[in-house]
């Protein structure tokens, strides 16, 4: 009873603590979402006239233009090839790093500068390595006899895209590994010791034992990066947009080869025609995307981690 | 003896892995620091692999380009989205994992749903809002995106849960300390390690930055590292010694500021993964 008026007493302070973070996203997130859901609605640049269209938006989106289904087809390939890359790539490093002893550090510390590293700078990087006559992929191969002359990998609309896969990989392998590193360091070591008591070798460990206790940890890595590799664009837009863009400062890559959804948004929404009701359309389109995605990824997760446990 | 030799052997050859990985990894960001001390001619002739001697001529270049000015919005971009998210995660993880009351479940799960959703969402409404407050021409929009951090709060939320106990609280209530008293004097002391780690999750989203700036920010005044360093490219387009140069020095200080506290920054990304 006096504990029960003792929690009344203090009970603005819950709310009070709370505050701060529902005004700021009321304000700053939720107000321009509902912003956005109302203009994808209408068609507008910014300054002129709102003109009410209706779900119009939607419907040119899906029947009169290719680009978006091409652009969600990109992206869904980009993401289908550099997820699981990266996750075995990861699990692969974390493993080899594990019980390394000398040098874990260093290599942990340099395997994970990609990801701290401006975007920006990635794409001009990658933009530069591969560039058709400076690039030093060119010069390496051709130096060793791989190729006869430069090959304009830039200009290519699958090599294009199996180098944003590689920028993708590059810039994300040191988290995966990090994570996969404090996963493993997390486990509990009797049961290694029991494995290792009756006789199963290193890789048998691994494989039997580890592999399937990180199941957690891989669920998060493949649902985090369904969700951020859905929205893929600074990796496609600044490899194209930097040392690229001086030859050829043309949109998506050849072909349109590296459009992605949120690419294709920007250019919308922020491009010369700057159609505010379109790309709204399309951020929203995108969402309903990722939550399906994220939906079915949890329920596969989820089915089959109910019958492990 | 042979079981000896092949662990050896075994190890020897992880140790070559690693090497050759990391190199490879490493290998992009080498040629941007080699690059930048060349003259832009000079790029194109071989392939560099030790330091030129234009290093200065360069630096000189990217300075009068306004980098300092860029580099100096970039800090306090930076700083600022730290101590303004970092406040409004602590507050509300406090509230949310210290104290039972009416509403706190939806408060969670909301915290918890909104973190799915896609930024571009809110983006044009954000621009349009922002335009409307006349903050475009300041450095705020930048600042105030980070306000309300989702994963933030909920990290709060688990780091008071796991190293605040409710009985130094109520400890605390006994010797007459007020709720925020008890925030500001117990509960936070405790998530020292917390706050770090995500004030250094914030610093570092906001220092790397690029489609925000690109959208809001138009005056050069204004320009973050990131803004700056991808103008200068398109601007003049021959100078590439200068633009590695400039890169390269947007690249430094992370790489700099890990280096020195890897524990934290490893610790941070980590915590959200290994713990959700």
């Amino acid at each position: 009873m006096k504990k029960k008026s003792a929690f009344k007493k203090r009970n603005k302070w819950p709310y009070l603590f709370c505050l701060p973070f529902i005004l700021a996203y009321g304000i700053f997130s939720l107000y321009p979402m509902l912003y956005s859901l109302q203009l994808s609605f209408f068609d507008w640049n910014g300054f002129g006239e709102k003109v009410f269209v209706g779900i119009q938006n939607y419907v040119t989106l899906f029947t009169k233009d290719p680009l978006f289904l091409k652009s969600l087809v990109n992206t869904v390939i980009l993401m289908a090839f550099s997820t699981p890359i990266t996750v075995l790539l990861g699990l692969g490093v974390a493993y080899l790093l594990f019980d390394v002893g000398r040098g874990k550090r260093l290599y942990q510390t340099v395997n994970f500068f990609p990801y701290i590293t401006t975007p920006v700078a990635i794409g001009f990087i990658f933009s530069y390595l591969f560039d058709w006559q400076s690039g030093y992929i060119n010069k390496i191969f051709t130096s060793i006899g791989i190729l006869d002359e430069p090959f304009f990998w830039l200009g290519s609309e699958i090599a294009s895209k199996v180098i944003i896969v590689i920028m993708v990989v590059w810039r994300w392998l040191g988290y995966y590994m990090v994570i996969y590193l404090a996963a493993m360091t997390a486990l509990p070591s009797d049961v290694y010791e029991a494995a290792a008591v009756d006789g199963a070798g290193k890789f048998t460990i691994f494989t039997k034992i580890t592999v399937p206790m990180l199941k957690n940890t891989t669920k998060f890595l493949l649902i985090t990066s369904l969700i951020g590799g859905l929205q893929m664009f600074e990796e496609p837009k600044l490899l194209f947009g930097g040392w690229a863009a001086l030859g050829n400062g043309q949109t998506g890559g050849p072909g349109y080869t590296a459009l992605t959804t949120v690419w294709k948004f920007y250019n919308d929404a922020f491009g010369l025609d700057s159609r505010l009701g379109y790309g709204s359309a399309i951020a929203y389109t995108l969402f309903v995307v990722i939550v399906t995605f994220t939906i079915v990824g949890f329920r596969i997760s989820r089915g089959r981690g109910d019958r492990d446990e | 003896m042979n079981r000896k030799i092949q662990r050896k052997a075994g190890a020897a050859c992880k140790q070559l892995v690693l090497i050759v990985m990391t190199l490879i990894m490493f290998f992009p960001l080498f040629i941007v620091f080699i690059m930048g001390t060349y003259y832009s001619e000079d790029i194109f002739k071989g392939m560099p692999i030790l330091p030129g001697n234009y290093f200065i001529e360069n630096l000189k270049m990217v300075l009068s380009k306004g980098f300092l000015q860029a580099f100096l919005n970039s800090v306090i971009v930076s700083v600022f989205s730290v101590l303004l998210s970092v406040s409004v995660s602590t507050l509300i993880g406090f509230g949310l994992s210290k104290y039972r009351f009416k509403g706190k479940k939806v408060i969670l799960a909301f915290v918890v749903a909104v973190m799915m959703i896609p930024s571009q969402v809110s983006l044009i409404g954000y621009m349009l809002e922002m335009r409307k407050l006349g903050l475009l021409t300041t450095l705020l929009p930048l600042i105030f995106t980070w306000a309300a951090h989702p994963l933030g709060a909920f990290l709060m939320v688990q780091f008071f849960s796991d190293s605040v106990p409710d009985e130094l609280l109520e400890s605390g209530r006994i010797d007459g300390c007020s709720e925020p008293g008890l925030f500001i004097r117990i509960a936070v002391p405790c998530i020292r390690p917390g706050i770090a780690t995500l004030a250094v999750l914030i610093f570092l989203g906001s220092w790397n930055n690029y489609t925000l700036p690109v959208i809001l920010i138009n005056k050069q005044e204004l320009f973050t590292i990131p803004l700056m360093v991808n103008t200068l490219s398109n601007a003049f387009r021959s100078d590439y010694g200068a633009i590695m140069c400039a890169l390269g020095l947007s690249i430094l200080p992370m790489i700099v500021l890990f280096s020195l506290c890897s524990k934290t920054f490893i610790k941070g990304i980590s915590a959200g993964a290994v713990k959700g």
